[in-house]
């Protein structure tokens, strides 16, 4: 296999706001685009040949992956002009596929060692993979190695082996695939028609998000992976502890703990007395105030935090400016996305270029738009509309 | 002004001429041409884009040649003034960047002496020149040849039976990559990206003698050392990446740009460049530029003004050349791009004659304008290959923001806030960029026009003359950049229906009459497009369209407002059908005058 076909266009709507300027396989993951790690883990297996179907916001993944010189692999871009499906986004690159391709979601987060057997196998294949609940995700059945059928999202999962959305394919999958909208349809179509399709099981990391929380378990479990790296001013003074990473240019002012594993980008200023705790990547070109602690977070690009801030299992997008004294931790609390009404433990999700005046509070399960401004010493709970205004 | 390149090694010249060249297509385009070496000198030129040329070539079995893209200064383009050129045998060949002044008494001289000369480019003079001094030492002949002209004479000589080239450089810039048991030479960096990261910087009177494992350096007959630099641009710039054009890629480059920038200024322990004020130090600053770097000068000048408090005077480098006075107390800033610009060099080396200390802003490292000032601030936007200039102009703004920002006599208050909105930038025109669909929608509807004015005041005055700049350079309309208070003053015979106005508005002391300026060009039936920050009713009543721009500190808002008019000048660009990244009769970097 020398090609592989990256399905990147989709927006993802649940993750509001922070997919409002960006499609869900650019949402940042230990500063890295969901989508990098994809690439990374393709050229790694010695593929190098890449087609990204690329649509909603596709100026973000041009701007970010370029011409892919930078990930040592070579790609090419076709736009899915309406995001129909999965199927109708594989039929877009009909002209551009060789006669064996992998297919794979930009937006599911993967690592090399996930698809190392799988780029071996002979097509048509799906890659599976076991998780605990199936019943959020296309479940596979499978008999003797061959996939019997494949159902979205069942009522009962017969099975807890899900589609993993990578798949091998030949040429004749565009037949199936113009047919329908979506992937497994054609392949249950092929099925019908009497085509046999393989099926191998993986485990390796296999990560999807769905809500914006889970931004969250994603870059908590990269960062446990992730290696020390020390670039930029490291001021006497600062304690490192476990793994951690800083980018160039950054100075990290004394007085400092920054307990790793943490990830700072380039750029930045944090300090002097700054706490980082676990699981916290922040973004390049951000500004973090004294005596301010942040722990389990994401925090983009861009960002400036004021002195005396806590910021706890938050997510909190570029571009925002945040003053003395907030506060976001975490707690148990019902958060209504789309309709669905989860329960889940968050701090506050924020969405891009906000901007938090002196002493705001925020409630756990917060969800903040883009463009918000909020003057001080508000107490903010549930969801705010983009472009919100508290005063 | 015109691309050259060479190559000497193991592998087939052609192709690798011919992909160098089309890299150095921003230098011009009208037409092009190569030599290679095989048995004897064999050369392909038209009046074409090098695409057209090497689709029409056959491949050729030389390992030594050079080759050339165009851009007329004397001769119109056509097959016969296309380089290279050669002499009466047709056993040396020439390429060559610049401008003979005394070309006519050479060709005299040259027809007397019984040469027949078939162009009428002034580089024609060049082998046969060669050729009247060789008598069996090619790189002595192309060592006298050049004593003989005068002007400039950057140029690549080829010859027959040779296992060498031989490059000269004066005035226009020349580069030498090192590869392995091969060699380049070439105008610009971008061409050998595909081939090399090493290279040699040429200096004016240079000759570089090149052979396939050797590269000898000579100044006035004897060999000198130039030192090797590591290019750190990567391939990856030189790409479109899913974009149509490179000027849309290299707007949307521009938060990048603005991020990379500001990391490196903001940990430089040292402050870019000194502007201490008083007791003996700065009294007033002088900038020169010329066209886009001009413009960012003219917000310099806001910037310093507002922030340094001291007169800051800003003059076009062509215009100071011939008549300009400055003084030995003030600093100058001199702003080019490439670092190469004719106009901007003579205005270097002019204050420095006059024993000025002088600080240049460009784009790039080792480009020959570094050499000789005092002080260089870089500008890291990477190359820029659309002829239309996006991203250094706004690398230009923030390198002024942050030479001004240290010595700033404004309160600390104030000073924190700046910076923090400083750092808020790349999110600021990425929003612009987010609401890009918005703009386009705009330009469909001004595509139709012929005439459009831009208008802005203060900090946002420059503004609008490089947005009307962008718009004629890359779709042909008709646009004039003019100061909001000056319209009254002529150009509102001109308005009306069919001319529309493009007004900058800026929420500083310049509202109320940037106001009362629109209302009276309203009075006149012009179609009228706002920029405004966020939410402005009195605008929104008043204009035909707003584009709402991100709000920010209003000495900030050239850089967003700017992103702004980019974007505009492209669509109309673009539904006008006009070739964007290539426009006509232009070049990007002009090397002469």
């Amino acid at each position: 296999m020398k090609q592989a076909i990256v399905l990147a266009a989709g927006e993802g709507q649940r993750l509001r706001p922070f997919t409002v300027t960006r499609p869900k396989a650019m949402l940042s993951i230990a500063d890295k685009p969901i989508l990098q790690y994809v690439v990374e883990s393709l050229a790694q297996n010695g593929i190098r040949n890449i087609v990204f179907v690329v649509g909603y916001r596709k100026e973000q993944v041009y701007d970010y992956m370029g011409s892919g010189e930078q990930f040592g692999v070579d790609i090419t871009y076709v736009t899915q002009e309406a995001q129909l499906g999965t199927a109708h986004a594989l039929s877009q690159v009909r002209e551009e596929a060789e006669d064996e391709f992998l297919v794979l979601a930009g937006d599911n987060l993967i690592e090399a060692g996930t698809i190392t057997d799988f780029v071996q196998i002979k097509p048509e294949a799906v890659l599976v993979k076991r998780v605990d609940n199936p019943v959020r995700y296309g479940v596979v059945s499978i008999d003797r190695g061959e996939v019997k059928d494949i159902v979205e999202k069942p009522a009962e999962a017969g099975s807890n082996l899900v589609n993993t959305g990578v798949y091998a394919f030949t040429k004749d999958i565009f037949k199936f695939a113009e047919a329908v909208l979506d992937i497994p349809d054609a392949l249950n179509n092929m099925i019908a028609e009497g085509h046999n399709i393989s099926a191998l099981e993986t485990d390796g990391t296999w990560l999807d998000v769905v809500y914006p929380w889970d931004i969250l378990n994603l870059n908590d479990i990269v960062l446990q992976r992730m290696e020390a790296s020390v670039g930029g001013t490291i001021e006497a003074g600062v304690s490192l502890k476990g793994q951690v990473a800083v980018g160039e240019d950054t100075v990290v002012r004394s007085g400092t703990y920054l307990y790793g594993p943490v990830v700072i980008g380039s750029g930045c200023e944090i300090g002097p007395n700054v706490c980082i705790m676990p699981a916290t990547s922040i973004g390049d070109n951000v500004v973090i105030s004294p005596f301010t602690e942040i722990k389990n977070s994401v925090i983009g690009n861009d960002v400036t935090i004021g002195p005396g801030c806590i910021i706890e299992d938050s997510v909190i997008d570029k571009g925002c400016v945040i003053k003395a004294r907030f506060t976001a931790c975490a707690g148990e609390s019902e958060v209504r996305v789309n309709g669905e009404i989860p329960l889940v433990n968050v701090g506050a999700m924020m969405g891009e270029d906000c901007n938090v005046d002196n002493n705001v509070v925020v409630q756990p399960g917060v969800i903040i738009g883009n463009y918000c401004q909020i003057q001080m010493r508000k107490m903010i709970s549930g969801r705010l509309p983009d472009r919100s205004l508290v005063y | 002004m015109c691309g050259i390149v060479g190559y000497i090694g193991k592998k087939k010249a052609q192709p690798i001429l011919l992909n160098c060249l089309g890299k150095l297509e921003y230098r011009g385009y009208d037409s092009c041409g190569i030599a290679i070496s095989a048995s004897g000198i064999e050369v392909h030129k038209d009046a074409v884009r090098v695409r057209v040329l090497g689709e029409a070539l056959s491949v050729l079995d030389g390992t030594v040649g050079i080759g050339h893209t165009r851009w007329a200064t004397h001769g119109e383009p056509s097959k016969v003034n296309a380089h290279p050129h050669c002499d009466c045998t047709g056993r040396i060949a020439v390429v060559h960047n610049g401008v003979i002044n005394n070309f006519y008494k050479l060709r005299e001289q040259l027809a007397d002496e019984g040469h027949t000369l078939a162009s009428q480019t002034d580089t024609e003079v060049i082998p046969h020149l060669i050729e009247k001094y060789y008598d069996g030492d090619f790189v002595k002949a192309v060592e006298l040849a050049v004593r003989e002209i005068e002007g400039s004479y950057t140029m690549i000589a080829l010859m027959a039976d040779e296992s060498k080239i031989v490059a000269a450089r004066k005035d226009s810039p020349l580069i030498i990559g090192i590869g392995d048991r091969e060699n380049y030479i070439a105008s610009d960096v971008p061409a050998l990206l595909d081939y090399t990261s090493r290279v040699i910087y040429l200096e004016d009177g240079d000759i570089a003698v090149v052979s396939a494992d050797n590269v000898d350096v000579k100044k006035d007959g004897s060999s000198v050392d130039r030192e090797e630099h590591k290019i750190l641009w990567s391939v990856e710039d030189a790409q479109k990446a899913g974009y149509e054009h490179f000027m849309l890629k290299e707007i949307h480059e521009q938060p990048k740009v603005i991020r990379d920038t500001l990391a490196e200024y903001i940990s430089a322990a040292e402050p870019a460049a000194d502007l201490t004020v008083g007791d003996g130090g700065l009294e007033d600053m002088l900038i020169l530029a010329c066209g886009t770097s001009y413009h960012a000068s003219l917000v310099g000048k806001y910037i310093i003004e507002g922030l340094v408090k001291i007169p800051v005077r800003v003059e076009l480098a062509s215009e100071f050349n011939y008549s300009g006075q400055a003084s030995t107390r003030s600093r100058a800033i001199v702003i080019t791009q490439s670092g190469e610009t004719y106009d901007a060099l003579m205005s270097v080396k002019r204050l420095k004659e006059e024993g000025c200390q002088v600080i240049v802003i460009t784009n790039v490292v080792g480009s020959t304008v570094s050499r000789i000032a005092d002080q260089t601030v870089y500008t890291r936007a990477g190359p820029e290959i659309s002829v239309a200039a996006t991203k250094t102009f706004v690398a230009q703004l923030i390198a002024l923001y942050w030479l001004a920002l240290p010595y700033s006599r404004v309160d600390i208050r104030r000073l924190d806030d700046l910076v923090m909105e400083l750092r808020q930038l790349p999110v600021k025109v990425q929003q612009v960029l987010d609401n890009e669909a918005i703009i386009a929608d705009y330009a469909r509807q001004l595509a139709k026009f012929e005439n459009m004015f831009y208008m802005g005041k203060g900090i946002n005055y420059p503004v609008a003359l490089e947005g009307a700049l962008k718009l004629k350079e890359i779709s042909y309309i008709h646009a004039e950049g003019y100061a909001a208070g000056e319209l009254k003053h002529g150009p509102f015979a001109l308005l009306g229906s069919k001319t529309p106005v493009v007004a900058v508005v800026t929420q500083d002391n310049t509202y109320e009459s940037v106001i009362t300026t629109i209302k009276q060009v309203k009075a006149r039936q012009s179609p009228l497009l706002a920029l405004v920050g966020e939410e402005d009713e009195t605008i929104i009543q008043l204009a035909d369209s707003v584009i709402t721009v991100p709000q920010i500190d209003p000495l900030f808002s050239p850089v967003v407002n700017s992103v702004v008019l980019q974007l505009l000048a492209y669509y109309v660009a673009k539904r006008r059908g006009c070739p964007i990244d290539f426009p006509r009769h232009l070049a990007k970097t002009v090397t002469v005058e």
